[in-house]
């Protein structure tokens, strides 16, 4: 028996997936007034509903490598970033995060307790 | 790797917006300068952004069979001057009028550079909340640890 089970190396995945998101975000909102730019996105979940489905949950195997969005609607100057769009889906991803870090953090604990450390 | 890129793209937004406001500031500012320092109508000037290529981190981590990373910002490839005619304005007691007493006056229109300049401190401002957003991920994975 693992010390850390499936359970927890999901939740450490989704953070990663989390993280990846993030710095896609960023990029595109540093990117906003670069003509031509494509934004670029993370569908982590997938990527995680795909690993447990398959019944793995083993986090170096995922792959949280940011594709182009193609299906975003394109400016005069090619640039398919909308500033409203992003700050939405960060304020969400940011939020996830949260949640995933405090139930995270909730396993953890009782782990110590169980371990007998506080 | 992770979420101290986020911050680096960051904080390469807000040096290419913050340039974009100097350079719209130095238009403005320009306005009526009938004079550069070659003789010239001042000329606007534009800032050309393009997507940054990632760095000797990312090819290192791709070499070694590594995730690429998510992105590496944005890069100011160069400041051009814009090529449009100054409008001519009926001035002859100008010293830098012709000899139809018309000055060729710089191709700065105040409303363009005004636009521009809320543009850009909009981005500034998006760029602030995504890093802000990171930081505070950040911290709440140092919470993990107390």
């Amino acid at each position: 028996m693992d010390l850390f089970d499936p359970v927890q190396n999901a939740l450490t995945a989704a953070m990663q997936g989390s993280q990846v998101r993030q710095t896609a975000l960023a990029d595109n909102l540093a990117n906003v007034d670069t003509p031509g730019y494509v934004r670029k996105d993370v569908d982590f979940h997938d990527a995680l509903r795909a690993a447990m489905g398959s019944g793995s949950s083993d986090v170096s195997s995922m792959d949280f490598t940011p594709q182009a969005d193609t299906s975003a609607p394109v400016r005069a100057d090619g640039n398919t970033v909308d500033v409203d769009a992003e700050s939405s889906a960060m304020a969400q991803n940011a939020l996830e995060y949260d949640a995933l870090a405090r139930i995270s953090a909730a396993r953890i604990d009782i782990l110590k307790s169980a371990m007998g450390v506080s | 790797m992770g979420l101290f890129d986020a911050l680096g793209i960051s904080g390469s937004g807000l040096t290419a917006q913050r340039l974009r406001m100097d350079v719209t500031a130095e238009n403005l500012a320009n306005a009526n300068s009938t004079k550069d320092a070659n003789g010239q109508p001042y000329r606007r000037k534009e800032v050309v952004l393009q997507e940054a290529s990632s760095g000797f981190g990312a090819a290192l981590a791709n070499a070694q069979g590594g995730s690429s990373p998510a992105g590496a910002g944005v890069q100011v490839t160069g400041i051009v001057a814009d090529a449009t005619p100054g409008r001519q304005v009926f001035d002859p007691g100008n010293p830098d009028a012709n000899a139809q007493g018309y000055v060729t006056m710089p191709n700065v229109n105040p409303v363009t550079e005004m636009t521009d300049l809320i543009d850009a401190s909009r981005a500034y401002e998006a760029n602030v909340t995504a890093m802000q957003s990171a930081k505070q991920m950040f911290s709440k994975t140092l919470d993990l640890l107390r």
